[in-house]
């Protein structure tokens, strides 16, 4: 019996996926299809974009403190 | 130059999100094939996996009916 689910699919890098299914590591709303496609809620897709947003903005951040510190060390 | 623009275009394109709907567990392969064939010609195909039978469509009204008119011309 064919069974059609309603929601969004995403399609992204492997390492984009594996952050997003960190993200949704507590809720287990995601459907994993394969390494660079899922599908997720219609209502979760603006929600996981801005937490998505912020994680890839959180590792720019440590990135530039990090080189400002050895900076200082100098 | 160009790299940089690749790479710009590479950031861009992260995440692409399209809405409709997942198509899974067909009962057979052929019929899997002949959904995911009428999805493709009606222009709705967005992605489909044929090693475990998975495919998306933009629209699902035409292909479960599709998928229905099939189901009563097998029995």
């Amino acid at each position: 019996m064919v069974r059609a689910i309603k929601g969004t699919l995403v399609e992204c890098d492997p390492s984009i996926k594996a952050i997003i299914l960190d993200i949704d590591s507590k809720t287990h709303d995601i459907i994993n299809l394969d390494e660079s496609h899922l599908i997720i809620k219609d209502s979760k897709v603006a929600e996981l974009k801005r937490i998505l947003e912020e994680r890839l903005n959180e590792h720019t951040k440590v990135d530039s403190l990090e080189e400002e510190e050895e900076e200082e060390d100098d | 130059v160009v790299d940089q623009i690749r790479l710009w275009q590479i950031e861009g394109e992260r995440m692409k999100t399209t809405p409709g709907y997942l198509f899974k567990e067909f009962s057979t392969t052929s019929e899997f094939n002949a959904v995911c064939r009428y999805a493709n010609d009606l222009g709705v195909l967005v992605w489909a996996d044929h090693n475990k039978g998975n495919l998306f469509v933009s629209k699902h009204e035409q292909i479960a009916d599709y998928i229905r008119k099939r189901a009563h011309a097998g029995r």
